[in-house]
């Protein structure tokens, strides 16, 4: 199955850090779309089915609190997984997204391992057969 | 809160740098602005990020050119010659971010701290007086400096 994985945050590398990650934890066949900032994302769900959303808190426009609680105001969108990633790892905060409805929060630095065991527990094993042929990026970072 | 924040923010580069960048660090001297070399070299970076909270502040990071691409090709798993301006300045940006998130993190304050926007500034922006620790990775250097308001 070929998944559909929003990236939401405002520095490139990291979207890119984040893809490549999926690609390594066996998602190398999914569709992967990225947005800059929570107002982006909202447009670009507004047009296409997302099964996961993977945001950023700290982004200008619409911070990721913002667009969580967003979402989650929409009847088409809410029961859509959030997982957040960010820097900042206070507990407040955390508990925050939490009572929003975010699925997971995951603090920088994170190792790929971090966000496989995560995701691959929110959308179920992925068959590597299917993927394996594709993901000739490697695990390279 | 001045040491707090030191002994944090050392704990946090050496865990960035490591996870996320690859790259093993070890801590030099504090010198000011004026005195290091980080004054003297027009290629390198500088990069600011405030936050506020209990106390308010920023973080300072100015890094050269040569560590800066081989953090971006370790972090993004990119050659050298496939690296343009936006993958080094966005990931600059995200190194003084991640610093500055999990150093914050780190210290147990009453309200949370809350992170500004990371943006690029000229070195000219620096007071000369300003202190900066020096961080030594393989064979590069950066400096960074925590500024309380």
């Amino acid at each position: 199955m070929s998944y559909s994985i929003l990236i939401v945050d405002d520095s490139l590398p990291m979207r890119s850090v984040i893809i490549k990650t999926f690609k390594a934890a066996g998602y190398a066949s999914a569709q992967f779309f990225e947005a800059a900032n929570g107002k982006q994302a909202l447009d670009h769900m507004k047009n296409g089915w997302i099964d996961i959303v993977v945001t950023d808190y700290n982004m200008p426009v619409m911070n990721g609190l913002q667009f969580l609680k967003a979402i989650k105001t929409q009847e088409l969108l809410k029961d859509i997984p959030i997982i957040v990633v960010s820097t900042e790892g206070n507990e407040t905060k955390i508990k925050e997204f939490m009572d929003a409805g975010a699925k997971a929060y995951i603090t920088k630095p994170f190792t790929p391992e971090t966000i496989r065991d995560l995701v691959t527990d929110i959308l179920g094993e992925v068959d590597y057969d299917e993927t394996v042929d594709d993901s000739n990026e490697g695990f390279d970072f | 809160m001045m040491k707090l924040l030191m002994t944090a923010m050392k704990a946090s580069i050496s865990e960035v740098m490591e996870t996320m960048f690859f790259l093993p660090v070890e801590f030099g001297a504090q010198k000011s602005f004026k005195q290091t070399w980080v004054a003297e070299d027009k290629s390198k970076k500088a990069c600011q990020l405030k936050f506020t909270g209990d106390v308010k502040g920023s973080f300072l990071l100015i890094i050269s050119q040569n560590l800066l691409v081989e953090a971006a090709q370790n972090f993004l798993g990119e050659s050298r010659e496939s690296l343009e301006q936006e993958h080094l300045i966005g990931t600059l940006t995200e190194m003084l971010n991640m610093f500055c998130g999990n150093t914050l993190s780190k210290i147990d304050t009453k309200a949370p701290f809350e992170l500004g926007i990371p943006k690029i500034i000229d070195k000219s922006d620096i007071l000369d007086t300003q202190v900066f620790t020096i961080v030594e990775t393989t064979g590069s250097r950066m400096a960074i400096s925590i500024v309380m308001d």
